[in-house]
């Protein structure tokens, strides 16, 4: 409904991620390629694809040295551009399909670029170092085809590959929504926070916390913080548990109940889910031969789907990273920290709604996987009373799904300078007409242009930007956006004058932004 | 005697290191008087009376000085078997006889009599009162008989009479409560308190007495029953010498509520109660043991020690040392002008915390040692609840208080028991804020009366022989004239008599703990005064007195903990915010007021250990409430966070602080959207030039002439300025002719 389709087997999609620094001379180009999807094109396509693709780059190096292509537009496809790493390019190509759904906003997409690759960083490390530590690439390989597939098979749902597409510019990727809490619960969930810190002694871990799909808190630093909050709203909240089927936070909220309700939708996507993830074991021993069987490269693939569930303890567990040789005991995922650029053990403990996740530093453990549940059990001793009390906390101060409904608007509102995000709850964003979500992504689309060109003309002024339109079906779709904050709101059967517009969006601002955009 | 050892405790032997939780200071008050025939303590007027055939001679005990100058009254002659000064201490009555009590108006000297109607009753002893409807209860055998003083025909008018047998009695002033015992075994009691708010009759109640053998039927003495008050509420204790135990009866308006029992170890008990600590003396094992009555538990302070006597001159210190063991012999010896002996039989205690020494007619006042208790516990927010109790020492209270607070804070003990400390200090406070105690700086001098700090001097009675066993309890006449020196013990009153008479006057209701401070008396509002001082806890020890409670406001946290405590805590800021925010914590459950230099530091702390993204969560989340400082802060560590720097701005922004926000976002290059800002919030007063300036520094004619053209809209006469014509001519050479 909602959602862009794209036929997972034709051209609808296609991801590749390359490296310019490899295959350089004639003949090895496919050397370059360390993965593509759908795998099983003919490497002529893959590289026609990365081809064109490296044109583009050498030539826009030429103008533009440090930001070389960002997207091309050709009449059926656009190609979206992203360099995560020096000379380590993604590239994701969408079709521009008749049907209207298909309405692609760039950023978005490179937005889904960006996650997937800081997911992977997250675990298995930046793609370079794994090229550094095996030339051939293989390693390279295994790691990241595994794991993009996962990722991928989470924006499957039936036969369709669910794309960030118009209907949801109510909605900002690559930022965490965190759950508003009164101080006298923000102090109970500090003392947590400290108390975590403090049982740990004197190694540095970390500590974030989550309540249902909302953060909390986080001592990591921001982008860690967002790539932690995305892998447990993946796969760790009570809800990613139970729900089976994963998908996008956002995604969920708004339409996992209606799934719900349509059981059948439900069951058929499972099996479309076991049917994908036989192919992927297919292309994969394909292609990398290295998932059954050869024991050449051990890959741990963290986005699995079903494979984390909830331990008598209440810490939560996984098979995905094997287990210790000779012990029962489930290995204990660890994960790689930008900030730090150190490998952490990643402990998450459940409490009804209350997820906990704290990360120990893998080097102030010495004897392994007994050190870690020594850690668990200090854990336990130390917090497990305070938790209690934080979850008992928060549930009171919870206003449920829609507590961050404000009526009369559909919202997205965006901290960059803190990468949170928070917007109309998913289900309040579907009674939109077309018409006012079209206007929105239109508008949006616009808004990403001009912070684009400020970008690279001020690069520290923040620029205040306003824009207010009114759509065909007399919506009003409005941008506002100032030292660093954006605002987008839509106004279905609103007034007609503009007064009446910026009026409400004054009161909006006031009300609940602390009056940051109502500065005229 | 030794008239000039000095009344401080400087002089202190051993210091509070020595093995002794309770002391009595050297040098006591002498009140021996040539030709005296008797020694009494009137609890109502505070004052040691000593009488010689026609002279009553006068201390004051309150405060307690050993250099008190006795006042001297002339009475006819004649047997005194007891003498009480009216509550005014214009009249004395003395009791002549078990008929009679005679009266002296002390300005004319006139006097007049008051004698029992009929021959059968006795007089078992009287009191003044300060209860509406009489002044003077006088205690027969035959019940209550309550007087109004008339001072024009100067006689005495009964107002009541309540019938009831009496055995015996026991009073005492602070709690304005009077027992009578009756029965076979003088275990059934009627109890009246009459305070100046009323009368009010308890319930007739029984206590407990073990029998030995069946048939034993023990009977109890007026010194087996003591009335204490602690923390405002009135006890009743009671020895049961067979079972061994300490009986405790607690008094509500409308009953009687057995509360426990404490064991002895001596035959013989006293009871005195120092700042609301109970202390029972344990007399033939020479110790004292000290109980917090304040919750249920009735776990001792600290284990059984023998009082110390302090401030003795050099040579006698080890006499005084070795009294607590044994001694009297030992003592006796060396001591020259006056045989100090512990727990000695002349020792009689009187309420709540005074000795007499009766042998040698000298007065001590008991003191506990709270440097010592505090020493001797572990149990750190115990001991933090315990000293924030204490009233009488209450700066040294507090300053023991900062001190352990720093101590377990730099020794980073665990971060659960800390917080356990941080609610005792917060909640103390708080209480103390509701009572409005804390803002009490009273000075000793000034209210003798009343404010019960204060009196952490005055609580002393000195009362010759009567032999008052525990504290709080006084003897009865009856008891007094049996005894050979025939004094009369009053209850004493002691110190915080005020504060308990404010308690009485909700009688024995449960008295909530801090009735003593609520006397509305003297709010300053200006904090205690040791906030000046540094942070040494020993710094302060002269301002002990102006303290009315130990409480620690959160400013002081600040400033003797949190402050002093930083610079040495460089290598564990984490840890120090752990404790400042379990510290917001209890403010905020206690809904205390916390002063924005807390903010200030959390957040240094915070950035020194460059967690820029959880300061965020906390100044999101309110943690840290907004301030001018806490922005200002968040913009000085704008420099090196850009993130931090906007919080900052919008703090100030929310806070409404106009000034500060427009002038920063100009400093910032955001003229326009300041000019916007002023325009909206009508903000007065901004200076056109720094607008202008950073207009044309941005080198854009278009927005200078915007901004010259808001300002000669928004300012009258702004056109006519030399700002305007500097810049309109600068607008016109940058772009021609453009007309503003």
């Amino acid at each position: 409904m909602g959602l862009a389709s794209v036929n997972p087997s034709s051209e609808g999609l296609q991801l590749c991620i390359f490296d310019l620094r490899r295959g350089q001379h004639e003949g090895q180009e496919l050397d370059k390629i360390l993965f593509f999807y759908p795998a099983d094109l003919p490497f002529s396509t893959q590289l026609s694809v990365t081809g064109l693709s490296e044109g583009l780059i050498t030539f826009t190096r030429i103008f533009s040295p440090e930001a070389a292509c960002e997207v091309i537009e050709a009449e059926r496809h656009s190609h979206v551009f992203y360099e995560p790493e020096p000379d380590i390019w993604m590239v994701m190509v969408v079709e521009k399909s008749k049907e209207a759904e298909a309405i692609w906003r760039t950023d978005a997409l490179r937005e889904v670029l960006k996650e997937v690759h800081s997911l992977f960083m997250m675990f298995h490390g930046s793609i370079r170092a794994l090229l550094d530590k095996e030339p051939g690439g293989g390693l390279t390989r295994s790691h990241l085809y595994p794991f993009v597939m996962d990722y991928l098979r989470d924006i499957f749902s039936g036969k369709k590959l669910q794309l960030p597409s118009f209907h949801d510019c109510l909605n900002e990727r690559r930022t965490v929504q965190m759950l508003t809490v009164g101080r006298e619960a923000a102090i109970e969930v500090q003392t947590l926070v400290r108390t975590l810190e403090s049982s740990a002694g004197n190694t540095h871990c970390f500590s974030l916390i989550l309540f249902q799909d909302l953060l909390v808190s986080s001592t990591l630093p921001p982008e860690d913080t967002i790539n932690l909050f995305t892998y447990a709203v993946l796969r760790l909240t009570p809800r990613a548990l139970s729900s089976g089927v994963s998908s996008w936070s956002y995604l969920r909220k708004g339409y996992s109940s209606s799934q719900v309700a349509g059981g059948s939708t439900f069951a058929h996507s499972g099996s479309v889910a076991e049917q994908f993830s036989g192919s992927v074991a297919e292309q994969f021993s394909g292609s990398c031969d290295t998932s059954s069987g050869d024991d050449r490269y051990r890959v741990v693939r963290p986005l699995q789907n079903d494979r984390w569930s909830k331990g008598k303890d209440g810490f939560l567990i996984t098979d995905i990273w094997g287990t210790e040789v000779g012990d029962l005991d489930l290995a204990t995922p660890t994960v790689w920290l930008k900030h730090t650029e150190a490998r952490m053990y990643l402990c998450a403990y459940q409490y009804k709604s209350l997820t906990v996740i704290f990360l120990i530093p893998v080097n102030s453990i010495l004897n392994g996987e007994q050190g870690v549940s020594m850690e668990k059990q200090k854990f336990l001793e130390n917090a497990s009373l305070k938790i209690l009390k934080v979850e008992e906390k928060l549930s009171k101060g919870w206003g449920g799904e829609n507590a961050y409904h404000v009526s009369g608007y559909r919202y997205l509102l965006v901290d960059s300078n803190r990468a949170i995000s928070r917007a109309s709850p998913a289900g309040k964003v579907t009674t939109l007409t077309k018409e006012s979500l079209l206007a929105l992504h239109m508008l949006r689309d616009e808004v990403d242009l001009e912070k684009g060109k400020n970008k690279w003309d001020h690069k520290a002024h923040d620029k205040d930007l306003e824009m207010c339109i009114r759509a065909k079906n007399n919506a009003w779709v409005i941008a506002r956006i100032t030292g660093g904050k954006e605002l987008y709101m839509v106004l279905e059967k609103a007034n007609e004058k503009l007064l009446y517009a910026s009026d409400a969006v004054e009161k909006f601002s006031d009300r609940y932004c602390n009056g940051a955009f109502s500065l005229d | 005697m030794s008239g000039k050892a000095s009344s401080s405790q400087s002089t202190t032997g051993f210091g509070s290191g020595g093995l002794s939780h309770v002391y009595i200071q050297h040098q006591p008050l002498h009140c021996s008087i040539r030709g005296s025939r008797g020694l009494f303590y009137d609890d109502g007027t505070k004052l040691l009376i000593s009488t010689t055939s026609n002279q009553v001679i006068s201390w004051k005990t309150v405060p307690f000085s050993p250099f008190a100058n006795p006042t001297t009254d002339s009475i006819s002659e004649g047997p005194i078997l007891a003498v009480r000064f009216s509550l005014d201490e214009k009249l004395i009555a003395v009791q002549r006889s078990n008929s009679e009590i005679q009266f002296w108006l002390r300005e004319t000297g006139e006097a007049f009599n008051q004698k029992c109607k009929s021959e059968s009753e006795s007089i078992l002893g009287f009191f003044w009162t300060d209860c509406p409807l009489c002044d003077i209860v006088v205690i027969k055998n035959s019940g209550l008989d309550l007087y109004a003083f008339d001072l024009v025909s100067k006689t005495l008018i009964l107002v009541e009479t309540r019938k009831l047998n009496v055995s015996w009695y026991v009073y005492t002033h602070e709690s304005r409560l009077v027992l009578l015992a009756s029965g076979m075994q003088c275990k059934t009691f009627n109890g009246f308190q009459l305070s100046s708010a009323g009368i009010i009759r308890l319930p007739k109640f029984e206590m407990v007495i073990a029998k030995s053998e069946a048939n034993s039927k023990p009977v109890l003495a007026d010194e087996d029953v003591f009335i204490v008050t602690i923390y405002g509420r009135i006890y009743c204790l009671q020895i049961d010498r067979i079972s061994m135990l300490l009986h405790c009866y607690r008094f509500y308006r409308d009953a009687v509520v057995q509360q426990g029992s404490l064991p002895i170890y001596s035959s013989k008990v006293a009871i005195s109660v120092v700042d609301n600590v109970l202390l029972v003396h344990q007399v033939d094992a020479k110790v004292v043991i000290l109980y917090d009555i304040f919750s249920d538990s009735q776990t001792p302070i600290s284990a059984p020690l023998p009082v110390l006597l302090r401030g003795l001159p050099r040579s006698n210190s080890l006499t005084s040392q070795s009294n607590g063991g044994e001694s009297e012999s030992s003592e006796t010896s060396n001591t020259n002008d006056h045989e100090t002996i512990i727990y000695g039989d002349d020792w009689k205690f009187l309420v709540p915390d005074l000795i007499c020494d009766v042998a040698n007619k000298l007065l001590w006042k008991i003191h506990i040692d709270l440097e010592a208790i505090a020493a001797s516990s572990s149990e750190v927010p115990s001991v933090l609840e315990f000293l924030q109790r204490r009233k009488l020492e209450a700066n040294k209270a507090k300053q023991l208080c900062l001190a352990i607070t720093r101590t377990v804070i730099l020794e980073c003990r665990p971060v659960p028991m800390v917080a356990k400390a941080m609610d005792a200090i917060v909640s103390s406070y708080s209480l103390s804020i509701k009572t409005g105690s804390f803002f009490k700086g009273i000075k000793v001098e000034r209210s003798l009366t009343g404010v019960p700090n204060v009196n952490s001097t005055g609580s002393g009675t000195d009362v010759p022989t009567s032999r008052t066993d525990g504290l709080g309890k006084s003897i009865k006449y009856e008891s007094n004239s049996r005894y050979n020196s025939g004094l009369v013990n009053r209850s004493s009153s002691y110190s915080a008599s005020d504060s308990e008479d404010n308690g009485s006057s909700e009688p024995l209701k449960t008295i909530s703990d801090n009735t003593p401070e609520a006397q509305p008396s003297s709010l300053q509002s200006q904090p205690p005064g040791p906030i000046n001082n540094l942070v040494n806890p020993n710094v302060s020890e002269q301002q002990e007195t102006q303290l009315a409670t130990p409480a620690i406001s959160p400013d002081e946290m600040y400033k003797f903990v949190f402050a002093a405590v930083e610079e040495e805590m460089v290598e564990e800021p984490s840890y120090l915010v752990a404790i400042l925010l379990e510290f917001l914590r209890s403010a905020n459950v206690e809904k205390v007021k916390v002063h924005p230099n807390i903010y200030v530091l959390t957040i240094q702390l915070l950035a020194c250990s460059d967690r820029y993204a959880e300061l965020g969560l906390f100044i999101i989340n309110k943690i840290l409430e907004p301030s001018k400082e806490v922005a200002f802060q968040l913009l000085e560590l704008g420099r090196e966070n850009l993130q931090t720097r906007k919080l900052g701005l919008d703090m100030l922004r929310q806070l409404s602080l106009h000034h500060d926000y427009v002038l920063l976002l100009v400093q910032d290059g955001y003229y326009l959207e300041a000019l916007r800002y002023v325009r909206k919030h009508k903000v007065t007063g901004v200076r056109p030039l720094l607008f202008l300036e950073a207009a044309f520094a941005s080198n854009d004619s278009q927005h200078l002439a915007a901004v010259l053209r808001f300002f000669s809209d928004f300012i009258p006469g702004f056109q006519s300025t030399t700002d305007f014509c500097a810049y309109h001519r600068v607008l016109g050479e940058m772009n021609g002719t453009i007309t503003v």
